[in-house]
């Protein structure tokens, strides 16, 4: 029972992951590339973000949203996002290779 | 004697010859198995709107005009001017967009663009045509109030980048201990709100260093600018009693000047210059004006795709259009690039333009080189107008520890490195 209750809860937190839309993926993650480089591809301090694991770098966005992360700068771009559209650039950067 | 053989191959010959000839100095149509776009205009928006037409629409011929072969960029260009950086720091070329990316360059004059015809005519006579064409003419000047064309020789305004950046520089190295810079600010809009007052900021880092006597003045035509409180915050930190700001309505309003004997007459007195810059109001360049996309000083733009409200398939970006709130500044002007490049794919290919856009700015100045400020935010382009998102951007906080401010100015610089790249490489 506990094992079907698990996989219940697996499948439907898949299932609330959004669906990918590359264009609008990549339209969203075009302002980042100011700071991180074209692709988030970084040749200075600001840190290189291409490729990075999909729910690593949302996690992350997320969490300067949410205040659990500070810096000098993130936190007021990412408010300025809804969850799924920080999602859809997380998977944008996440499809570019390193 | 001429028989039919020779005549053919004369013949055959000069149609040779002047198809070659067609090809170098005559017009170029568009081709009819072919979309072609025109960038006009190899700044912060016209560079990058090239760049990322070829990314996103790879088949399409893309034709960047832009009158002068290096490209000298106004932010970092108040390093220069306080002798932090060299000249060659802030200079670029399109080398790499054009090998790399396929856009042909072409460096003339436009002279103006015809938006019944779908053509840009160069100075020299020569039309080519367009599917589409993007705009970037940033700005020019208002010459008023005594301060004409020739004068910004005497009393640089130093606010396009280049000669007169190299200009202003020689001028405060010039100036002697104790000297007087007076910087005259505009009133709004105009290009990088911040911009003056972070000139004014490491002026006075060359000035401490090296003429500690010194002093600057700004006559502000304004009576509250750009991230002030931080400024003022820094000034007080960094150069106490160097820097005095005359806002318009106490001592600042400008009613006349003489550039060549660095005069400036405002409500109250006359105001000595040894250095003095002189920032003209501003509007769209030229370009705009002559090709009817002007109304009043700026370009009216659809916000979701940046087309011309006046004239159909000319698309306006950077400083010249009609953005607000955006401010015009260069990071505002990549984004609008890149949003335009985007939806001009779409509208190519006969598909829907992206909804809604999404469209950021940060602008980082340097109060000194290693003293950083911040202020950011993200836009919505909606059918009538552009939005700040609520609850996003914002400025860096007041009273943060030289840690914080150490880090913003180092992020600037990765901001303007990766920035370069994201343009010309």
């Amino acid at each position: 029972m506990k094992k079907i209750a698990l996989l219940f809860i697996c499948v439907y937190s898949l299932s609330i992951a959004a669906e990918y839309d590359p264009i609008r993926g990549e339209m969203l993650a075009l302002s980042c590339a100011s700071c991180h480089g074209t692709d988030g591809k970084s040749e200075a301090i600001t840190p290189y973000i291409a490729g990075m694991g999909k729910t690593n770098l949302y996690q992350t966005l997320l969490d300067y949203k949410n205040g659990k992360r500070t810096e000098t700068m993130m936190q007021k771009h990412v408010k300025g996002f809804t969850d799924e559209e920080l999602e859809q650039i997380a998977y944008y950067f996440s499809s570019i290779e390193r | 004697m001429m028989n039919r053989r020779n005549f053919h191959k004369i013949l055959l010959g000069t149609t040779a010859l002047s198809f070659a000839a067609c090809s170098k100095i005559d017009n170029v149509s568009t081709p009819t198995n072919k979309k072609r776009v025109v960038v006009i205009g190899g700044g912060f928006g016209g560079a990058t709107a090239a760049k990322y037409l070829r990314k996103f629409s790879p088949d399409t011929e893309i034709i960047l005009i832009e009158q002068n072969k290096e490209y000298y960029t106004c932010p970092f260009s108040n390093t220069v001017i306080a002798g932090i950086n060299p000249i060659e720091y802030i200079k670029h070329d399109y080398n790499t967009l054009e090998k790399k990316y396929n856009i042909t360059i072409i460096h003339e004059k436009v002279k103006k663009l015809d938006g019944i015809k779908n053509s840009v005519i160069l100075e020299s006579g020569k039309t080519i045509t367009y599917t589409k064409a993007i705009v970037a003419p940033g700005i020019d000047f208002k010459y008023e109030k005594g301060y004409v064309e020739g004068s910004e020789e005497y009393a640089p305004h130093a606010y396009k980048a280049g000669t007169q950046t190299e200009l202003l520089r020689k001028q405060l190295e010039e100036m002697k201990d104790g000297g007087i810079f007076v910087m005259v600010v505009p009133k709004d809009p105009f290009r990088c709100p911040p911009g003056p007052y972070e000139r004014v900021s490491l002026v006075a880092h060359y000035l401490k260093n090296n003429k500690p006597n010194s002093k600057i003045i700004i006559l502000d035509q304004k009576n509250k600018f750009s991230k002030q409180a931080l400024f003022q915050e820094g000034w007080e930190k960094l150069y106490p009693d160097m820097i005095e700001w005359r806002s318009a309505e106490f001592g600042g309003k400008v009613i006349s000047v003489d550039p060549i004997n660095k005069i400036v007459t405002t409500e109250d007195e006359k105001v000595k210059a040894d250095v003095l810059n002189y920032i003209p109001e501003q509007k769209a360049g030229k370009l705009a004006f002559d090709s009817r996309l002007a109304l009043g000083d700026w370009c009216p733009v659809n916000t979701k795709t940046f087309e011309s409200k006046l004239v159909k398939n000319i698309h306006v970006i950077g400083d010249a259009c009609m953005a607000s709130p955006m401010p015009k500044s260069g990071f505002s002007a990549n984004s609008q690039a890149k949003i335009v490049a985007l939806q001009i794919s779409k509208i190519l290919e006969n598909k829907a333009v992206v909804n809604p856009p999404k469209l950021a700015n940060t602008c980082y100045s340097l109060v000194s080189p290693t003293y950083g400020i911040s202020i950011a935010a993200v836009y919505e382009a909606h059918t009538n107008n552009i939005e700040a998102v609520k609850g996003a951007g914002g400025l860096s906080p007041e009273h943060a520890d030289d840690n914080f401010r150490a880090q913003e100015a180092e992020y600037a610089v990765g901001w303007y490195k990766n920035q370069m790249s994201d343009i010309f490489m």
